[in-house]
């Protein structure tokens, strides 16, 4: 049986990625999701939240970051939810790609790998919580 | 994810396997700044049995590149899969490395 949505609840620490990696996998996996297309959501999920736990808080408190996990027609649709500071990936700068190797820098790569390889990117800011939505189709053409 | 070094030529080799991510990059990173320290100025990263990388990983190969050409050496990348070029690629990253089909390719690069 697929299920048809998996929540998660995972502390800001990059250990938990593995975790959110197999979730991923498993519910893309009973999709019958491509393992391109799987691998470039993994990838993507993995920037826009290791993003929050680098950027996210000032303090060392633990926080917990909600990931649901859910599909709708051809789309595969993810939200992270956070209660960091306020960040919409949808503004970060862009990194520049094509400056020599001298000047360039890493910064925001991560974001950018995401916003292209998924089709769909939502930010809201909900009282004291990012909340972001992503998607991704799943379909392939 | 494993890290193997070779030798070959006096060209160091380092054959990736797993997956390059968040928390796997630290330990490629400490493994090719070792390399680098020991003098290696010509070196090649083999992708053949890596399935995964992230910006964690990229951050890493630009680090080292950048140390690297400042005494003149430098990387050459090969064996990749089709999916983790597209990586290189989005990322603007072609232009920074030579990235070669085979060892054997990479070799010829030096």
């Amino acid at each position: 049986m697929i299920a048809d949505r998996v929540s998660l609840e995972l502390k800001n620490s990059l250990s938990e990625l593995s975790a959110l990696g197999s979730s991923l996998e498993q519910f893309g996996e009973a999709l019958g999701i491509s393992s391109k297309i799987l691998f470039e959501i993994s990838l993507s999920i993995e920037e826009l939240f290791s993003n929050i736990i680098s950027h996210g808080y000032t303090d060392d408190a633990v926080h917990w970051i909600k990931v649901a996990i859910s599909h709708e027609d051809e789309m595969l649709i993810i939200r992270l939810e956070d209660d960091g500071i306020p960040f919409d990936p949808l503004k970060a700068e862009e990194p520049d790609c094509e400056c020599p190797v001298e000047h360039r820098k890493i910064g925001n790569l991560g974001i950018h790998l995401s916003k292209k390889f998924m089709d769909d990117m939502i930010y809201e800011r909900q009282r004291d919580r990012n909340i972001l939505i992503v998607k991704k189709k799943i379909t392939n053409t | 994810m494993e890290v193997v070094e070779k030798k070959q030529n006096g060209i160091c080799i380092l054959g990736l396997l797993g997956r390059l991510d968040s928390n796997t990059s630290p330990e490629f990173e400490k493994k090719i700044f070792e390399v680098i320290e020991d003098g290696t100025k010509s070196l090649i990263v083999d992708f053949e049995s890596l399935d995964y990388i992230s910006s964690a990983g990229l951050r890493v190969l630009l680090k080292a590149t950048k140390e690297l050409k400042r005494s003149d050496g430098k990387i050459v990348l090969c064996s990749m899969k089709e999916y983790i070029k597209e990586v290189f690629e989005i990322a603007g990253f072609v232009s920074l490395f030579p990235i070669v089909s085979s060892v054997g390719d990479a070799m010829e690069e030096f």
